[in-house]
């Protein structure tokens, strides 16, 4: 139960910095672009905290599944957990594409950020939380 | 991997999802979408661009069930359904963030998260129905 706290309280600091930084930062311009699908940045502001929610529970249930079937693996279980993980939010993206006149290109910068954000997300939590058995043997 | 069942367990999510998705999201929450029109593409453009939202529900449902096949070898609707809700937990921290950033309602954001984790829960239980290894291998995920 420690380790699994840890994991999700890294996995979320780790998310919270990672989507600041990209997409506050590095994509930027590429938000401004499709300003008129946001909400004013007061307003953002004034919701931040859904933001914070939504990111802890991100974490969390990464770290559940994680739990209930890949961590025996390590960290390489991590990894493809992410991956897969990742694959049904481009899929999803795909579906967002279809019915929001986002830009393609925002769409497919926001899955490479999501790509790294979930394979380092599974690196995290593989390498520190392992299963009870893994760490009595 | 017995990819018959496999096969015959992605097309049935497949089927479930895009029937789910086309009653829940484009039919029931039809008018609380429309609330914010400025949000979504015209009925024609939309039209052009249907061919995304099929590829992402076939891409969703093979990866559904790959991660059921993997993780839960030993099938059944009870571990596969448990799966499928974890899987939908993931969508519904991203409906929270979308919530905050796009100017969606909150009928919008509560439709979005009943409808993810009743989407992921039931095609998780189709495919745990469907997909039963033909070696009998114990259950990964705990039966909840």
């Amino acid at each position: 139960m420690k380790r699994f706290v840890f994991a999700f309280i890294a996995a979320f600091i780790f998310i919270f910095l990672w989507g600041w930084f990209y997409n506050s930062v590095l994509l930027k311009d590429v938000f401004a672009e499709a300003q008129s699908l946001f909400r004013p940045r007061g307003e953002i502001i004034g919701l931040f905290h859904w933001i914070i929610v939504g990111q802890a529970g991100l974490a969390l249930s990464f770290v559940m599944i994680y739990a209930s079937g890949f961590a025996g693996g390590g960290i390489a279980a991590g990894v493809r957990l992410g991956i897969m993980l990742e694959i049904l939010a481009v899929s999803a993206r795909c579906a967002i594409y279809a019915t929001q006149p986002f830009p393609a290109k925002f769409l497919l910068l926001v899955s490479v950020g999501g790509f790294i954000e979930m394979i380092v997300t599974g690196l995290i939590v593989g390498a520190i939380y392992k299963p009870a058995v893994a760490r009595t043997s | 991997m017995d990819w018959k069942k496999f096969f015959i367990a992605f097309v049935a999510a497949f089927g479930f999802i895009f029937v789910f998705g086309f009653l829940w999201y484009g039919k029931l929450m039809h008018g609380a979408h429309s609330e914010v029109p400025a949000l979504w593409r015209p009925e024609a453009e939309f039209g052009n661009h249907f061919s995304w939202l099929v590829f992402g529900h076939i891409v969703i449902a093979f990866f559904l069930t790959l991660l059921c096949s993997k993780f839960v070898p030993a099938g059944g609707p009870g571990p596969c359904a448990h799966l499928g809700i974890l899987v939908a937990l993931v969508y519904v921290g991203n409906d929270f963030i979308t919530y905050a950033v796009q100017p969606i309602t909150m009928k919008i954001l509560c439709g979005w998260i009943v409808g993810n984790l009743i989407m992921f829960g039931v095609a998780g239980a189709i495919i745990g129905t469907i997909y039963k290894s033909s070696t009998p291998a114990a259950s990964q995920i705990p039966n909840s």
